[in-house]
């Protein structure tokens, strides 16, 4: 790990100016530190910033802190009732010593787990703008079949991001020009030619906190992941997803995908094709076609989108029997 | 070439070898009557063996028995082409054998007499680095060869011995922190790049903790902060000033061990044994988050922490033990 100057943000406000790298949880920032494909000089240090620590549920919906720290998440009894797909995808994720520090904030802006992302032998565009892509023609079991350009096929890694891209949740940030919030599905940048761009935020803009809405839909949502082992490992796919059910037809549906795209991968037709249909095994598979249409596989990775859509049929039928 | 490492007791005329890795020291002049408790003390912690000789004569200092007077071995001083002080060579040479009766370090000093603080101090310093390690007699080996050189550094360099070694000179990337360790405050002088896992291991000496992976996916380094457990590898130790960690060496209270640690014992939740503080660690932070329901529970409760060796059932069985 290079020399880095550390310091504690008192305040909010003296954060966004420490004009520094933000630290929370630190289990993937520092992690990519050690091994130099993150290389920054100043990091400041949120932990002093309780109220960011927070979250709090009301009628309206559910307001995670930026630092509240997956464990936090998933084990709030709000959570686990009225958004249970969040607690499932959290619980879903990385292991119990990563989760009790591991942050809402964090989660976000985590960086991809590809392999040739952390080898600073290879080549990767995203670590260094034009040198090139070695995964294009490496081992892609890993690797995203939606979303991807000929510059990146790097997977988003993130479980918790998938319930969250399903259920409308909202990013609210703050900056030196003042507060702002983006729609989630805003807040991560598809690859396209530019892989090193992977977030809308400005220099010094900070994650304050995310809003989840209430809804039927969310309170039946579900995550459903599969992965090469039983737990500890990141998905190879999954699916996040919620059926309203009223009077025998579907009302609304949510579903959002992990593992196969380049970021959380929300697919608005195929929840569209869903609203007034009856549920059922077929209807959910038909879903799950448009939900991967478009895919494009590559080497190791060509059995994702079956995978993904069983994954999509199993996360919408668990939803719609849930009492 | 292992030495020879043969001496012959002045009563009786047996010929006796000291257990290995051993410490021999050749020096002008040793108390008669073998040393005092206090340096005895310490090698009865460490569980390393120290031969004294002098030109008139020696003791073997053994953790499991009496000290020994041993006769002159002047063959032993030409062997290793030591001379004494009153034959122009150093006051002091001391050798360190490995467990193969190899000499992994030797040093001529000039030691203040008389000789025992000296090597008193060397001998706390080796059993401050081999906390834990008792039994794994490479790691002792090496250990003694560390702490041994660089007492000695000191002595000859006519310095004060500390407890522990002397912090590098502050500069803008060091930080003097305080960080609480099961329950006792250490300073340290530290990079705020360093590992909380590092400054456990390399600063404090409190090597129980185990560097596995050191990116987050073995669990060897958990510890608990706060009592909750996290991979120690992770984490800055600068921003953990205030916070209570507790390691492997803070969860027995005396002699009595943790209710987890006894239950691994009782239930064999272990082959090599370089997994097991995390996984106890691991285990009492499972069990501080809530009553895992069954075996399942625990086994995903345990994802975190990797055993190379495959002891799962046992862990499982030992945790289970201590749910209760």
């Amino acid at each position: 790990m290079k020399l880095f100057t550390y310091q504690r943000a008192k305040s909010l406000d003296d954060a966004i100016s420490a004009g520094g790298t933000f630290l929370a949880g630190g289990t993937s920032l520092i992690d990519l530190m050690k091994i130099e494909v993150l290389n920054y000089d100043r990091l400041v240090d949120l932990a002093k910033l309780d109220d960011l620590r927070k979250i709090e549920a009301d009628a309206k919906g559910l307001k995670l802190g930026a630092l509240a720290t997956n464990t936090a998440v998933a084990q709030h009894g709000d959570v686990k009732q009225r958004w249970p797909g969040i607690s499932q995808a959290l619980l879903s994720g990385a292991s119990p010593q990563l989760r009790n520090v591991a942050t809402v904030a964090g989660n976000l802006l985590q960086r991809t787990r590809c392999a040739y992302y952390r080898d600073l032998a290879t080549k990767c565009n995203k670590r260094n703008p034009g040198q090139g892509c070695d995964a294009m023609e490496g081992w892609t079991r890993m690797h995203a079949i939606l979303g991807t350009s000929d510059k990146c096929i790097a997977a988003h890694p993130s479980d918790f991001c998938v319930a969250l891209a399903a259920l409308d949740a909202v990013v609210h940030v703050k900056g030196p020009k003042g507060e702002r919030e983006l729609p989630f599905g805003d807040l991560h940048l598809l690859p396209g030619d530019h892989p090193e761009r992977e977030f809308a935020l400005q220099p010094d803009e900070l994650i304050t906190h995310v809003f989840v809405p209430a809804s039927a839909a969310a309170a039946k949502s579900r995550y459903v992941k599969a992965r090469d082992r039983q737990s500890y490992a990141f998905a190879l796919a999954s699916c996040a997803a919620g059926v309203e059910v009223a009077g025998g037809s579907i009302r609304s549906a949510r579903i959002a995908l992990g593992g196969v795209g380049t970021k959380p991968w929300r697919v608005p037709e195929a929840e569209q094709s869903l609203v007034g249909a009856q549920p059922s095994k077929e209807t959910f598979r038909k879903a799950a076609e448009i939900a991967l249409r478009g895919a494009q596989p590559r080497g190791d990775n060509a059995f994702k989108a079956e995978l993904a859509k069983r994954c999509v049929v199993r996360a919408l039928l668990t939803s719609a029997e849930a009492a | 070439m292992p030495g020879n490492l043969d001496f012959v007791l002045a009563s009786g005329g047996n010929r006796i070898s000291p257990r290995l890795p051993c410490v021999v020291a050749l020096c002008a002049s040793f108390p008669e009557g073998g040393g005092g408790e206090a340096l005895r003390a310490e090698l009865r912690g460490l569980g390393a063996d120290l031969v004294v000789l002098t030109p008139k004569g020696g003791v073997w200092l053994s953790p499991d028995s009496d000290p020994k007077p041993l006769l002159a071995a002047s063959s032993f001083w030409e062997e290793q082409g030591a001379r004494g002080a009153e034959r122009g060579g150093a006051p002091l040479t001391v050798l360190v054998y490995d467990e193969n009766a190899n000499v992994r370090m030797r040093k001529d000093a000039d030691a203040p007499v008389p000789v025992e603080p000296t090597l008193l101090a060397a001998v706390r310093e080796a059993r401050l680095r081999s906390r834990g390690g008792m039994g794994r007699r490479d790691l002792l080996a090496g250990t003694l060869v560390a702490a041994v050189g660089f007492v000695l550094a000191q002595a000859c360099a006519g310095l004060k011995t500390h407890d522990e070694p002397t912090p590098p000179a502050a500069g803008p990337n060091l930080q003097d922190i305080t960080l609480t360790v099961n329950g006792e405050k250490r300073k340290l002088r530290i990079e705020s790049r360093v590992s909380l896992l590092d400054a456990l291991r390399e600063q404090l000496q409190l090597t129980g903790t185990k560097k596995g992976c050191d990116m987050g996916q073995c669990g060897a380094c958990t510890v608990l902060i706060d009592g909750t457990r996290v991979n120690s590898c992770l984490q800055l130790a600068v921003a953990h000033e205030g916070h209570q960690i507790t390691t492997i060496e803070g969860l027995a209270k005396g002699d009595k061990l943790h209710p987890m640690q006894q239950a691994f014992i009782d239930c064999d939740g272990f082959q090599c044994g370089y997994c097991t503080p995390g996984q106890i660690l691991s285990a009492v932070g499972l069990l501080h988050e809530g009553r895992p329901a069954d075996d399942e529970a625990i086994r995903e409760g345990m994802s975190g922490n990797i055993c190379r060796c495959g002891a799962y059932p046992n862990i499982v069985a030992a945790i289970a033990q201590v749910r209760g």
